[in-house]
């Protein structure tokens, strides 16, 4: 296992001079955007190398910031761009009527047995999903509310294990739940942004 | 040095290559070929026994798929 991370390293480095010649050359900004999403993953393989729970650990907030800057970069490049969504008739496929229900049923499901952040995560992808698929004429007010509470619950859950540590599973069980909650609530609202309207 | 690792550094060289200098240079072309690398990460991770990494990585991948596909549908509605 010793001799893996020095070639691990050495295949990484290969890859970024590869990935970051590429970069250089390129003129178009569009194309530009897909070249950092690879040098995304090839920061993630350089974490992925050191093997333990530490990389686990940060690899999740590289995921996380890394698909933040994603959309924002891409916002930044459609508003600079001027480019409008296209016209004519929306594109319709008829897996994407009858899947939702249940795909979004099935990786809810599965999300709220995980719990927690990777749990919020897939349970949000499902709800994304579906979003995506059906269309979305929910209240932002009420996804807001619910997942303000969900935060407030999970700070309470650190209070319970700060002051009454004998009750830590009853806190573990609140963090876990809330932390759902919340990391769910705030990715469904990527799936709202296509299209924005039930005429997807 | 598990079969795993050593395909998913093959793999990740191999995607590093195809996305770099794709043949065709469209838009679409490229991001199918960012998915190469991302199997060869995904091929690390599975030799480390990264679960949660790797299962969050491949939600997420979904996720930045959609993003990049609504920036990439303006820019070619546009041209």
């Amino acid at each position: 296992m010793e001799i893996a991370y020095p070639v691990g390293l050495v295949v990484v480095a290969a890859a970024i001079i590869i990935g970051f010649t590429a970069l250089v050359r390129e003129k178009d900004d569009l194309q530009r955007i897909l070249l950092v999403d690879l040098a995304e993953v090839l920061g993630l393989v350089l974490i992925a190398l050191v093997a333990t729970d530490l990389a686990e650990a940060l690899i999740l907030p590289g995921l996380v910031v890394g698909i933040s800057e994603l959309l924002a970069v891409s916002e930044v490049y459609i508003a600079r761009e001027g480019l409008k969504e296209p016209t004519g008739p929306a594109f319709r496929l008829e897996v994407m009527e009858s899947a939702p229900g249940i795909l979004a049923l099935i990786l809810v499901a599965h999300g709220i047995i995980l719990s927690g952040f990777t749990g919020g995560a897939i349970a949000a992808v499902g709800a994304v999903f579906y979003f995506m698929c059906r269309g979305h004429n929910e209240q932002f007010e009420l996804i807001e509310t619910v997942s303000g509470y969900a935060w407030a619950i999970w700070i309470a859950a650190f209070l319970i294990f700060m002051f009454l540590p004998q009750y830590w599973f009853f806190g573990v069980m609140m963090a876990g739940g809330a932390i759902l909650v919340k990391v769910m609530a705030k990715m469904s609202l990527v799936g709202t942004m296509r299209r924005g309207g039930p005429d997807v | 040095m598990t079969p795993e690792f050593i395909l998913g550094c093959i793999i990740l060289i191999i995607g590093v290559i195809a996305a770099g200098f794709p043949r065709e240079k469209t838009y679409l072309a490229r991001l199918i070929h960012l998915e190469i690398p991302g199997f060869g990460l995904l091929l690390i991770m599975l030799a480390y026994d990264e679960m949660l990494a790797l299962l969050t990585f491949i939600g997420v991948t979904a996720i930045s798929t959609f993003v990049l596909v609504r920036v990439i549908e303006r820019k070619e509605a546009a041209e």
